[in-house]
């Protein structure tokens, strides 16, 4: 009697688990929050994760992005922009999440693998074709007369990954003397016409309305516009040193909890990590961290000297206070 | 400064043009090149005062996505979160009215001669002229969290401080909202409409007399089948008719229910019916009012704890009051059916409100009453019901819709342009009937104390001073000189059954022999208020 049973049963509970999975799946939406320039990147890969997710559950989800200024957005997040996750320009701007609202663990940063960056980047220097100010290093930037687009440090992410390399690139060429340092990037600074909020807004300033002479750029943000509008109009420089910016991504605990999406979120962020999320990195000129995927698009991205942030300025925290609080050095040394 | 800008890069350029024939004669290369540098130098500048602009804008945009709004406008005072999810408003309502009286009797209190001063022919202090602060009404009102509104509103009209309004709201979505606090009864429609909405410049005896005021308590409200029907039920302390429950005491445990439900049918159609809507009130409650009270010269408000109401005429003067020695004691129930309909200038509000109540006379087992002695005296506990309707309209003559809200003219007043606001011009009749029993003892008879055949018999209210029935023609006209302001002048004429007594020596005069029951003296009124809102 058994016996006879069995496939019976068998066949009813895998009807009943397809019926299952058809009555339960649901439309769900989650809110990223990002900087600047990942537009892009997120675009592509939100698609391929809602592809990924529908597959493995059915569920429809619906991956909403906000970007801006990755100071701006932290902002954002804490005043109550409901986001589920963010992937912002630097781990200080999450850490602010966790200190002024308490939206996630102090420890938010070890909770994915490479201290939470799923990709890297670094930062390079963008010129008008042929080079016409020849442009080669950063010490080039503090010429009389050069005009020299980068972001407000105080808003956007991507502006204190600048001006840190530019430091960090003083400190060497004059023995680690901080005051030098400090002149140096102050020069640099004193060609700076104009600050945007964000680096997507100085990618705008520099290659749409035709300011200036260099973008201090994301590298992925460089070879972006070399795609967009063509090698003919515009070359990337690689300096001689650049550090290395790891753009860290976490989900928000709070608010996946009440939102009630910790789940698909979690997994969000697992996929940034996957074969098929590093791919798309890649291909939006991010770095991989997956080794595989990093050895396959070795070619794509110039070899560089790049410092690290937590051996040259002590890590971020100590980084932001120095430099990017207010009567830091950045407020010193930039009066316009 | 975008056509600045253009403007002198079109300049700079110029300049250079013309120049070049003169530098071309020098036959200077360098001077040529120091140039072209210093016009793509100029250029560049203006590029990044261009830009600069731009991102001052971009800059602007979005501090206003997040930046709380402030607003200042005919609708009131407000700060809005940028989300929209907190608000809070500040708004007003002052009314200053003047009451003339051509006739009528100021109220029917227990006066004496010398109290009272002159008397009219039947024994009553003639109705008196008066200036007063109707309505004076600050309010804050708004919501946090999206869902969580609250309004507070005192009321310092009247020559006393009051709470009018001061209630929570969890509004969790259209069709399903709780209410908790002091708050308007959902009942009477005429009620509902906001003291400076209303048409007249006092409401008619469905709403004052009959239906609830407000109450302390919890409603559940909402909008359902596409917002064609409205429904409201709740649970409150419950209030003597027309009664406005003063502070959170409660003289009975009892609880009072009420129900409503108002459907729009119509509503968002192109039909002429579009803007009918009609429906049913109702109220229940068991409840007995508190004894051993003594409402000589009492107010209206203090009147009520023996759970009982006054009536008033349209020039808020004093018609009806139960005797000193009634109180309310069972069932009360009230059902108002009710109906409004609004097409183009035109406006209508017809109801009918029923109250059945039962009532006891307090007194002693001699059968002359006191105001402590009990067991009630046999057979003087009844079932009274009193009834009033109305039927009001409305019409503008300057062409505006007419609605249940207030009017926005299309022209505001100003003597400048020679426009004139909007004029309204509105009628309605209305009368309130009560029962027979009320006037009569426990052996049949009309009572009270200036009757003297029946002195030792009281009845529920005094015949010989509070009338029977009032009956009210009241013709106006508003004048919105624009959504804030608006002036109003009624003309009310009421006619009394009962109320008063022939023969001399009313008031006081107990004992005289062979007086019988009269009407009272008319009321002609004419009402006058300037009113803001905002």
């Amino acid at each position: 009697m058994k016996k006879s049973l069995l496939p019976i049963v068998i066949v009813a509970a895998l009807l009943g688990m397809t019926a299952n999975n058809i009555a339960l799946a649901k439309d769900i939406e989650i809110l990223n929050v990002s900087y600047d320039p990942t537009r892009e990147l997120y675009t592509e890969f939100n698609a391929a994760f809602a592809k990924y997710w529908k597959t493995k559950t059915g569920d429809t989800v619906t991956i909403k992005q906000s970007h801006g200024g990755s100071g701006k957005q932290a902002r954002a997040v804490i005043d109550g922009l409901p986001a589920d996750v963010v992937t912002l320009a630097l781990a200080y701007d999450i850490d602010a999440i966790h200190e002024k609202a308490k939206l996630i663990p102090k420890d938010w940063q070890k909770h994915l693998a490479n201290n939470s960056s799923p990709y890297t980047s670094t930062i390079v220097l963008l010129v008008r074709k042929g080079n016409p100010k020849k442009i080669k290093d950063w010490n080039d930037l503090t010429k009389p007369g050069l005009s020299v687009i980068t972001p407000n440090p105080k808003t956007s992410g991507g502006a204190r990954w600048n001006y840190l390399a530019a430091w960090a690139y003083g400190l060497k060429h004059n023995n680690n003397d901080q005051d030098k340092a400090k002149l140096f990037v102050k020069k640099i600074f004193d060609n700076v016409p104009i600050l945007d909020s964000g680096a997507r807004g100085s990618t705008t300033t520099f290659v749409e309305r035709g300011i200036g002479d260099v973008l201090i750029s994301w590298e992925n943000e460089a070879f972006l516009a070399l795609k967009e509008l063509g090698p003919d109009k515009f070359e990337i420089i690689v300096p001689t040193l650049s550090i290395l910016a790891e753009p860290p991504v976490t989900i928000i605990d709070k608010t996946v909890d009440k939102h009630k999406t910790r789940n698909v979120a979690q997994a969000y962020l697992d996929y940034l990590y996957s074969e098929e999320g590093q791919e798309i990195a890649a291909k939006n000129y991010y770095r991989p961290t997956l080794a595989s995927v990093a050895a396959k698009y070795e070619k794509q991205f110039p070899k560089i000297n790049l410092i690290i942030i937590d051996d040259v300025f002590g890590g971020w925290q100590k980084a932001q206070k120095t430099h990017f609080s207010d009567g830091g050095t950045f407020d010193q040394i930039y009066q316009k | 400064m975008q056509l600045q800008y253009s403007t002198l890069t079109a300049a700079l350029l110029t300049a250079g043009t013309l120049a070049s024939p003169i530098l071309a004669n020098a036959n200077d290369a360098s001077e040529l090149e120091e140039l072209r540098s210093l016009v793509q130098a100029l250029d560049q500048k203006v590029k990044v005062l261009s830009r600069k602009e731009e991102i001052s804008t971009e800059t602007l945009t979005t501090d206003k996505k997040i930046s709380p709004l402030v607003k200042a406008d005919s609708n009131g005072f407000s700060l809005i979160s940028a989300d929209g999810r907190n608000e809070i408003k500040f708004r007003g309502l002052v009314q200053a009215d003047h009451r003339h009286f051509s006739d009528g009797a100021n109220d029917v209190r227990n006066r004496s001669r010398g109290r009272a001063g002159l008397l009219d022919g039947d024994g009553f202090n003639h109705a008196d002229d008066s200036s007063l602060l109707r309505r004076v009404r600050p309010t804050i009102e708004g919501r946090v969290a999206g869902i969580y509104g609250f309004r507070f509103t005192p009321e310092f009209g009247g020559g006393s401080a009051s709470v009018v309004d001061a209630y929570v709201d969890v509004n969790l979505n259209p069709t399903f909202n709780v209410r908790a606090g002091k708050f308007k009864s959902f009942v009477g429609l005429e009620r509902l409409q906001g003291g400076g909405d209303i048409k007249f410049i006092e409401r008619s005896y469905v709403t004052n007399a009959i239906l609830p005021n407000r109450d302390l308590g919890i409603a559940l409200y909402g909008d359902v089948l596409d917002k064609k029907l409205n429904y409201a039920v709740a649970i409150v302390n419950g209030v003597a008719d027309g009664g406005n429950i003063s502070t959170g005491t409660e003289y009975n445990g009892e609880r009072e229910y009420t129900a409503r439900l108002f459907t729009t049918p119509f509503k968002n159609t192109d039909s002429a019916l579009a803007g009918l809507g009609f429906g049913i009130g109702g109220t229940y409650t068991n409840f007995t009012g508190e004894q051993n009270l003594n409402f000589t010269d009492t107010t209206a408000a203090d009147a009520t704890r023996n759970g009982l109401p006054s009536y008033v005429t349209d020039g808020q003067q004093t018609f009806f009051r139960y005797g000193a020695n009634t109180i309310a004691d069972g069932n009360r129930t009230r059902i108002s059916p009710q109906a409004s309909y609004y097409y183009g200038a035109f406006g209508m509000i017809a109801e009918y409100a029923r109250v059945n109540q039962d009532v006891s006379l307090i007194g002693n087992s001699a059968g002359t009453t006191t105001n402590n002695a009990l067991p009630f005296l046999s057979g003087t506990k009844r079932t009274l019901s009193h009834d009033a309707w109305e039927l009001a309209g409305t019409y503008l003559l300057t062409g505006e819709d007419a609605s249940f809200k207030g009017v926005k003219p299309k022209n505001d007043f100003d003597i400048d342009k020679g426009s004139w606001g909007a004029w309204e011009i509105v009628a309605r009749y209305s009368e309130i009937n009560l029962d027979s029993d009320t006037f009569k003892n426990r052996l049949g008879n009309l009572a009270g104390e200036n009757l003297s055949t029946n002195t030792s018999n009281s009845a529920f209210a005094d015949a010989s001073k509070s009338a029977k029935s009032a009956k009210t023609w009241t013709a106006g006209i508003n004048w919105y000189l624009n959504a804030n302001a608006k002036v109003a002048l009624n003309y009310s004429h009421t006619a009394f059954e009962g109320g008063a007594i022939s023969g001399n020596g009313q008031n006081g005069a107990a004992g005289d022999v062979g007086r019988q029951v009269k009407n009272r003296a008319n009321e002609d009124a004419i009402l006058a208020r300037l009113q803001l809102v905002f």
